[in-house]
């Protein structure tokens, strides 16, 4: 059971709901994965286009809760008046904190997001926050009251898997609370080597919403998700540098 | 009164609460989260929170976001 705060999730997938190419292939596509919480992102409404409001058909889905995202802040004052808003929206006490400057590769801010997560995490959030895959920084998080550490497997959108597997597998290593790869993710495989390596879940939104079918693959991630559980809870072989028979190498016919 | 509303500058003819404002825009209240002049403003008092002459007003609501 994962466990965010003293909220426990059946699911290790959590989905974004960014850059679906329609309303009713998102809720699709989160119905599919089985996930029991998505994030969403705070933008001025827009009355020329309401059909960007996903208020209403998020409502409908049964079993699955809200994060608001910090997604737009410069800075840990506009990502604390985000969540802010997002809570008094939302009802929820989840917050992503995301703080990334700058658009060309969207590397979160250490600083700003450890100040934005420790003001939050006082202020009594289930504060989840996207940082660098960095062992010091994420213990940190932890001591301030952090409810997980998000680490990136590759920037944002990038589709570049888990370029960071050995920086995140330190992070696991001392960690006392839940550590949750989130972007860069782009195939199901990827979601289980991270889940059978340590990670207690996974965000996924551009490997799934950019999909030829979202649908399908957000079902092929559950799977993923699924399988890389049942692998770890079985207990991976030790590896060796050298071969190991698994035939006799005795006794041979002659 | 004139208020500038997500950056735009538009004449506000109702009666000055955030509610008659979000009317106006045609905005649903339980889908909108708003600040007047920076400041949170918490929906349980839209009905009286009044709006001066020149406030600046963000209005938000959810969208998809990863």
């Amino acid at each position: 059971m994962l466990k965010l705060g003293n909220v426990e999730f059946k699911s290790r997938l959590i989905l974004g709901t960014g850059k679906f190419s329609d309303t009713a292939t998102m809720i699709a596509a989160i119905e599919a994965s089985g996930t029991e919480l998505v994030t969403v992102a705070l933008r001025r409404f827009n009355r020329d286009k309401p059909s960007d409001d996903l208020c209403a058909p998020l409502a409908k889905l049964k079993g699955v809760k809200l994060m608001p995202n910090t997604s737009g802040a410069m800075n840990a004052k506009e990502a604390v008046r985000a969540a802010q808003l997002g809570r008094e929206l939302s009802g929820s006490p989840f917050v992503k904190v995301e703080i990334h400057p700058n658009p060309h590769h969207l590397m979160p801010d250490a600083i700003e997001t450890y100040l934005a997560a420790k003001e939050l995490a006082a202020d009594g959030f289930i504060v989840l926050p996207y940082i660098p895959a960095d062992p010091v920084l994420a213990k940190k998080l932890e001591d301030v009251g952090c409810a997980a550490v998000m680490p990136l497997g590759a920037a944002i959108g990038s589709g570049s898997g888990l370029s960071t597997a050995e920086m995140i597998k330190l992070i696991i290593r001392d960690s006392n609370i839940p550590v949750i790869v989130d972007a860069g993710l782009r195939a199901p495989s990827e979601a289980a080597r991270a889940i059978e390596m340590g990670c207690d879940a996974v965000l996924v939104n551009s490997a799934i919403a950019a999909a030829k079918d979202p649908v399908a693959m957000a079902k092929a991630f559950a799977l993923g998700v699924k399988t890389g559980y049942a692998a770890r809870q079985a207990g991976l072989m030790p590896k060796s540098d050298i071969a190991v028979a698994t035939s006799p190498l005795t006794s041979f016919l002659k | 009164m004139f208020l500038t509303v997500n950056g735009n500058k538009i004449e506000h003819l109702g009666d000055g609460t955030v509610s008659a404002l979000l009317a106006e825009l045609g905005a649903t209240p339980e889908h909108t989260a708003l600040t007047v002049n920076g400041d949170l403003v918490f929906s349980k008092h839209w009905k009286i929170f009044k709006l001066n002459d020149g406030d600046t007003i963000e209005v938000l609501t959810f969208v998809g976001g990863g």
